[in-house]
């Protein structure tokens, strides 16, 4: 009896052995699609699942968290997935999350990602629906892939082109063999030094006559800087505008006196009037003037008779002894 | 023998079987049951064999890690490694090689033992002193086979997977519990649970298998070895026709 005891031990334990594995393989399954624990219900509307299937894991920033649960076509542009997630994150999710569909790995199971806002929002409760990300599927990027070659093949042909022109091109490589050139650039590079070591002496003197004028040196530094030869300039100006002064009312008193004679000569005043103005008057001078004519012809005759007369003959004679002298 | 003749005791066999087997579940149900008798069957069928299971489990683990992971590797996907060996193990490969060498072990003895019974007479001598030979040898003995194979199978898996989990450490390092973690994420209830039911029908064909052959052997001393042989023979081919079954049905009902 007591040898059947021990076998009925070892077959318990034996059955209970194999059970346990069997319940703890079917717990952990259990677990892991969400079936123990408690749990809440969010959607999402996707237009293209990209072969999202029930059971795949939802990852909150990467943490999983829940499982799809169902997949539903709303209509031809709308497919709703149901998530449960775990109930701890009722004081977590925000309604305002974002929802994309990624892949784990390259060629991996697809997840369902929820990536928070980083904007305060109320918190997701059951039933939300979450707002969702459309993600770059690998034929999308493959297709981008495609036109991005389309686009290298023409940008290489063209490239390729312009090399077979410079290559043909003989004034290119004639210039960028000519010898001659790097010793001119050096040449005007160091001209260009020497220019801007002048300009800079330029720069030096003009700033220099900029000090000496803000220091009120030299005679535009007086002009500009000196109060005392303003002042002076101040009262020459004042001086200036007496004289003008002056000669205003000396112009004006001129301007009086020939005013006045020019009456006078209008009114027929004075020798000048006579002068200008008398008639007879012009008549008698010109008979005056006739007859002083007529009285140095006279009196030419009477000189010639003098030379002639032996009174003054010898005088005449002596007189034009000297003249060749 | 002429094709026909081959027909005729295939059909005949399989009738016989059947009929055997109808047996077995009148039996089965009538009162009187067999308590202690299969209690000891169990241990016998179950506890005892699970060195021998445990052992080839084990070997299978370590082997199928070290085998896949070259291959693993040139895909690039060596962290899958308990993933892929986790799926495979629950399965197919736990299930069938357990079951398979359980048929080995227990149709074989089965066979020998109740073909010996019935070429000394035992069985008829049974008869005479009152016990029903059939309900005390044979249910206990297929229910034993029935009920003792799943269990087998589950510490089967779990030992061929702790080999999996030091084969995986030879090469690598990988924790106890993240191995554990990538078993059990890429397990789900429609890998466990068509092969935790298919080991039933393993265990039963097991038992009911070698019963039949043992309680139905020829006279005389050959007929044991026969028996024995042919018990082991059948029982494996039938392991394999309810497994391509089983996974037809899985396949059907969308579980795969």
């Amino acid at each position: 009896m007591a040898k059947k005891v021990i076998n009925s031990v070892k077959l318990g334990a034996f059955i209970i052995g194999g059970m346990l594995f069997l319940v703890l393989l079917l717990y952990m399954i259990g677990k892991n699609s969400n079936l123990f624990g408690a749990t809440y219900k969010l959607k999402a509307r996707f237009e293209n699942i990209q072969g999202l299937v029930t059971g795949n894991n939802v990852r909150f920033s990467g943490i999983e968290v829940g499982t799809v649960k169902r997949i539903k076509i709303l209509d031809d542009t709308t497919i709703e997935i149901t998530m449960i997630i775990e109930k701890k994150m009722l004081k977590i999710l925000r309604k305002n999350a974002v929802v994309s569909i990624g892949s784990e790995g390259l060629v991996g199971n697809k997840v369902v990602n929820i990536v928070p806002a980083r904007i305060p929002g109320p918190l997701a409760a059951e039933g939300d629906i979450l707002n969702t990300r459309k993600t770059v599927s690998t034929e999308e990027m493959l297709e981008t892939l495609s036109k991005s070659n389309n686009n290298i093949v023409e940008i290489t042909a063209g490239l390729k082109t312009t090399v077979q022109r410079i290559n043909n091109s003989n004034a290119l490589w004639s210039l960028l063999n000519d010898e001659s050139i790097p010793r001119d650039v050096r040449n005007s590079i160091s001209n260009i030094r020497l220019a801007t070591v002048k300009a800079r002496n330029m720069a030096d003197n003009l700033n220099a006559i900029v000090m000496d004028v803000r220091n009120g040196k030299g005679s535009v530094g007086t002009l500009l800087k000196d109060t005392s030869f303003a002042q002076n300039l101040n009262e020459a100006v004042l001086k200036i505008q007496a004289v003008g002064n002056e000669a205003q009312s000396l112009a004006v008193e001129i301007k009086q006196v020939v005013t006045g004679i020019q009456k006078d000569i209008n009114t027929g005043k004075g020798t000048v009037n006579a002068l200008l103005k008398d008639s007879l008057m012009t008549l008698t001078i010109n008979t005056s003037l006739e007859n002083i004519q007529k009285g140095t012809d006279g009196f030419n005759q009477i000189m010639e008779a003098l030379k002639h007369n032996f009174l003054f003959r010898g005088y005449f004679k002596k007189l034009e002894k000297k003249k060749p002298k | 023998m002429s094709l026909a003749t081959n027909l005729k005791i295939f059909f005949n066999e399989a009738g016989n079987l059947s009929r055997f087997t109808g047996r077995f579940f009148k039996q089965w149900f009538k009162p009187r049951y067999e308590t202690a008798e299969l209690g000891r069957q169990c241990f016998v069928i179950g506890y005892k064999s699970l060195p021998l299971i445990g052992l080839t489990a084990f070997i299978l683990g370590l082997v199928l890690t070290i085998q896949l992971r070259p291959s693993l590797i040139d895909y690039g996907v060596e962290s899958q490694l308990p993933a892929i060996v986790g799926i495979a193990d629950v399965r197919e490969i736990g299930p069938v090689i357990t079951a398979l060498i359980f048929a080995g072990k227990i149709g074989s003895s089965i066979g020998a033992e109740l073909g010996s019974m019935n070429v000394t007479e035992q069985i008829d001598a049974m008869e005479v002193s009152g016990t029903n030979p059939f309900k005390y040898l044979v249910v206990t003995r297929v229910l034993a086979a029935t009920f003792m194979l799943p269990v087998l199978v589950m510490m089967g898996i779990a030992i061929s997977l702790y080999g999996s989990y030091l084969g995986v450490n030879i090469h690598g390092v990988t924790s106890f519990h993240l191995f554990w973690k990538q078993v059990f994420d890429s397990l789900s209830f429609t890998d466990v649970l068509p092969a935790f039911i298919k080991s039933y029908f393993f265990g039963f064909a097991v038992g009911m298998i070698g019963c039949y052959k043992g309680y139905n052997s020829s006279k005389g001393t050959e007929g044991v070895g026969r028996s024995a042989n042919s018990a082991v023979v059948l029982s494996s081919v039938m392991i394999f026709v309810i497994d391509l079954l089983v996974v037809q049905v899985t396949d059907v009902l969308g579980l795969n």
